[in-house]
Parts: C-alpha cells; structure tokens; sequence
C-alpha cells in the first residue's frame, strides 16, 4: 500500500490548467522531492495534494481512501500534513498557540509538549507571538504545526526557501529524522541535489508534466537531469 | 472646567458603547473580511427585542437576555442566507449586500414596531455629585455591563479553543483549513459573537437614549470610525478608539453643535485613512 497516491492530477488558480496530468506515488516512510524550474508547477501539486487549489480533476488517496473530495480541512483531519512555502504559521498567536489550534489532535497538551521538546528553541519562546520569529524559527514552528496530528504523510513546500544556508542542513537533517520515524514526505524542493540526497525517489516536473521520475541517486547521476533541472 | 469633566464622563460612556459596535464590526472584517454596514441595525433589533422581551416578562434581564439571542440568531441568519453564499466574491460584493440588509432589517423593524421613540421602563434615579461633578447612576452601570461584554469578547477570543480558532482564520484563512479548522463552525461563532456584541450595543444605547429603527444606522458611522481609526481588524484599537472617539465628540459638542458632532466621525475618518491607514493598533497585514 502506498502513503499517498496521486492520479491524472490536472487544474489551476483559472481557466489555464498549471497541472497537466500529474501522477505519483509516495511509499510509507518514503522521501519523494519533487523538482523543476520556476512556474513548473511545483508549488501547485503541493496546493492540490492539501485541498487548496480551487479547481482541480484527477484523484488524490490517502493511504486507500479517496480524498480527492474532501476539503483541505477534512484532509488534514484524515492524516495529511502540509507546510506552505510562505505564510506557514499564525503571527499574532504564540507559538503554544499555533499548535493548540490544530484540530484533530488526540491529546492536545501532551502533543504540544512533545513537540516542544523535539523543537527546544521554540519551548524557550512559548510565549512569543509567531510573527516575531526568526525565518529559521518559523520553519520550526510550521513543522510542529504539520506534526502535531501525527500525520502519516507530509507535503512541504520548498521547507529551506526560507532560510539562511547555515540553516538549510539542519532542516534536510530533520526532514530525513521525520521520514527514518515512519512518516512519508512528499518534499517539494528548489534546492534539488541536497533534496535528492536524503532522499528515496525524486521527481522532476516541466510545464505542469512529469519530465523524469526514478531513484534519487539515478536522478543525481543523470546527465540530462543535470543539465536541464538540477543544475552541476 | 466641570462641565467639560462631564462632558468628559459622558464620552466615556457613549465611547464605550461605540467601541461595542465596532467591535462587532472588526470581528467580522477580521475573519470575513468586509465591512458589515448591517451592524447598526442588527443592533437597533436588539434594542427592541430587547424592550419586547422586558415587557412581556416584566424584567430588563430577561428582555436583555432576550434582545442578545435575537440579535445573534439574526447575525447568524444573515451569514447562512446572504453573506456565505458571497464568501467566494470581491469583498465590495458583501459591502453592497451588507447594506441592502440593514436596510431590510430596518424597514422590518418599522412595520413591527413602528418609527415612534420608545424607551426601556427604567426607574428614575438622581444623578451622584462628586466634586461637584454629576454623574448618573444608568451611565456607571452601562459602562460595566460594556466593560463586562468586553472583558468577555476578549476572553473568548483569547482563552477558548473557538476564539484562538477564530483568530487564526483572521491571519490566515487557508493555513488554517490545513491546520485542520472547520471554516464553517468557525463562522458561526463569529457571526454569533458579533450579533450578539451589537445587539448589546443596542441595547445599551437603548437605555442611554431611546430606542428607534434608525438609532443603529445613526451609530454606524461612529462606529466604522473608531474600528477603522483602532486599526482595522483589531479588537483592542476598536474599542480605545470607540472610547478616544466618543470623548472627542461630546467634548467637541459646545464648540461645533450636537447636530454636527458626528462630522467629526468623519474628519477622524479621513484623517487616519490619509495619514495612519493602518490605524491605532493595525498592521500592514491586519489593514489588507
């Protein structure tokens, strides 16, 4: 069975589709970045696959059941984590309370205490209010957020856009830790070779289609992926 | 010197209520994102529920009680049957719409009640003269049970799952779907909230003056005023500027006439919009 299964995805923000028919397929425990130039579609797949895009045909399964119905709510009430690549927590609430709003969360106060504990510079700030965070801290905080209902798969949207390169390992390193502790990640990524390199498959898209598809270290060793979408 | 401490004291009260009414309106703008300009009428409905509800029970309590309920449900029935299905349009769409229902509301309100003053069976007390300065019974006790509304409006928001929620939508509607936040519930608590702030609003301008269908809509630019002057979309600026408002006009009356008073609504108005668009308390993402 696969974590997440995504079918002849098509739609857009109007009238132009952006996806042309994406399909994937993300294994438990798995890490499949997704990669492409700017405007390939990248940040779009992410949009649909969370229930924000507003029209959108194809299918989306969680696990075996159909979400393709579902509201982005009810999706992520079901299991599907996802952090937005901008705009990914509340700024006039603290950071105790940007967890404590996310519903469906089994128990709350010990929930928001282990994700305290796996995060200490924000157990340090409880108290502050998220928009005077620091990117890094941000980034923290919109992953504690996604993981505070245990989700089963995560989407995260270009998770290191963000930060400051001294930053950006440490954020692939916990991205590994997630998918190592049984949490498949569908990893939406600019910088495609430190993606590729924690990861299990990767994706390459081109103007809303799947250009290439395979093992991370394929895609790595390939001169054509190279030349065309990961850079040297 | 006195008679302006009074006037002082007068503004206060009036302030305070405007602050209701603009609460009332910074909630909904806060969460749906428009101007609600049906808020003055849906308080003038509580107002006369409220006087409906007191006479028939014999008590301003249960009349209270009752004019708050009638105003919520009311609020919450203008969301289901107009405002929601507008949710998805420009903003100006529930603008425009707002106000063909404050009209309804009002036109409403004159074949039910009538376009006569009416005023809440109160017993006469005599003003308190402190250091010479008087000061009414009514106003102390209108001014607490303003306070408690806001005290209250404030803990909700503050120390409740639903108003922690509710304050998450406002800064971010689409985070707060993938947080797993049902929009839905969420708009029925506010527009319930919000109905029932203005419909005490009404209610206490009801007793401060008297009860008419167009006292809401009379208040309303007051009322747009301190929410916009607060900072648009903040709960606290609406009420210090509701308060810095009311004082303002009663202090201004013996310059400027009671008729024109609320000109300086408007000046106030066009002041912040020119020169802190923002507000008191806003911020650049809590003014869009």
């Amino acid at each position: 069975m696969k974590a997440l299964t995504v079918e002849n995805l098509r739609g857009g923000y109007s009238e132009v589709d952006i996806l042309n028919g994406v399909a994937l397929q993300l294994g438990i425990a798995e890490i499949l970045v997704v990669a492409g130039t700017n405007g390939a579609g990248k940040s779009t797949l992410a949009k649909a696959v969370a229930g924000l895009l507003p029209r959108v045909s194809g299918k989306v399964s969680l696990g075996e059941t159909d979400i393709t119905r579902l509201p982005a709510e009810r999706r992520a009430r079901a299991g599907l984590g996802y952090v937005p690549q901008v705009a990914n927590v509340f700024p006039s609430l603290t950071i105790v309370e940007n967890l404590a709003v996310v519903e469906g969360v089994a128990d709350r106060a010990a929930r928001t205490e282990a994700m305290l504990t796996m995060f200490p510079a924000l157990a340090e700030r409880r108290k502050s209010r998220a928009g005077s965070l620091s990117g890094g801290e941000r980034q923290q905080l919109a992953f504690a957020r996604a993981l505070m209902t245990e989700p089963p798969v995560v989407v995260l949207d270009e998770p290191t856009a963000a930060l400051s390169p001294a930053l950006v390992g440490e954020s692939f390193e916990r991205i590994a830790r997630l998918a190592k502790s049984g949490t498949s990640v569908l990893l939406i990524e600019q910088r495609a070779r430190q993606a590729l390199a924690i990861a299990h498959r990767g994706m390459i898209l081109d103007g809303g289609k799947v250009a290439m598809e395979g093992p991370a270290q394929d895609l790595l060793a390939d001169d054509r992926a190279a030349r065309l979408y990961l850079g040297q | 010197m006195i008679p302006f401490i009074e006037l002082a004291l007068n503004g206060i009260v009036s302030g305070l209520v405007i602050g209701l009414a603009a609460l009332s309106i910074t909630l909904v703008f806060g969460v749906a994102r428009f101007p609600n300009a049906a808020t003055g009428d849906v308080m003038s409905l509580g107002a006369f529920a409220a006087l409906a509800g007191a006479s028939a029970s014999g008590t301003l309590l249960i009349g209270g009680v009752f004019g708050i309920a009638v105003a919520a449900f009311v609020s919450l029935a203008c969301y289901f049957l107009v405002f929601q299905k507008l949710s998805s349009r420009p903003p100006v769409a529930s603008l425009l719409a707002s106000i063909g229902v404050a009209f309804v509301i009002r036109a409403v309100m004159g074949v039910v009640f009538g376009h006569q003053q009416k005023v809440f069976d109160l017993p006469l007390a005599r003003p308190w003269r402190v250091l010479d300065i008087r000061f009414h019974p009514t106003d102390l006790k209108i001014s607490l049970a303003a306070l408690a509304t806001l005290v209250a409006v404030f803990l909700i928001l503050h120390a409740t799952p639903i108003g922690r929620r509710m304050r998450a939508v406002a800064d971010d509607p689409s985070l707060a779907r993938v947080s797993g936040i049902s929009p839905r519930r969420i708009m029925v608590a506010l527009w319930l909230l919000s109905g029932a702030v203005a419909g005490i609003a009404g209610i206490l301008v009801g007793i401060k003056t008297v009860v008419t269908p167009e006292m809401g809509w009379d208040l309303l630019l007051p009322a747009f005023a301190a929410a916009i002057f607060g900072g648009i979309g903040h709960p606290v600026g609406a009420v210090v500027a509701g308060v810095i408002l009311g004082i303002v006009q009663e202090v201004a009356t013996p310059f400027v006439g009671f008729t024109y008073k609320i000109a300086l609504s408007f000046a106030v108005l066009l002041a912040v919009l020119l020169i802190r668009p923002k507000g008191l308390f806003g911020t650049v993402a809590g003014a869009r």
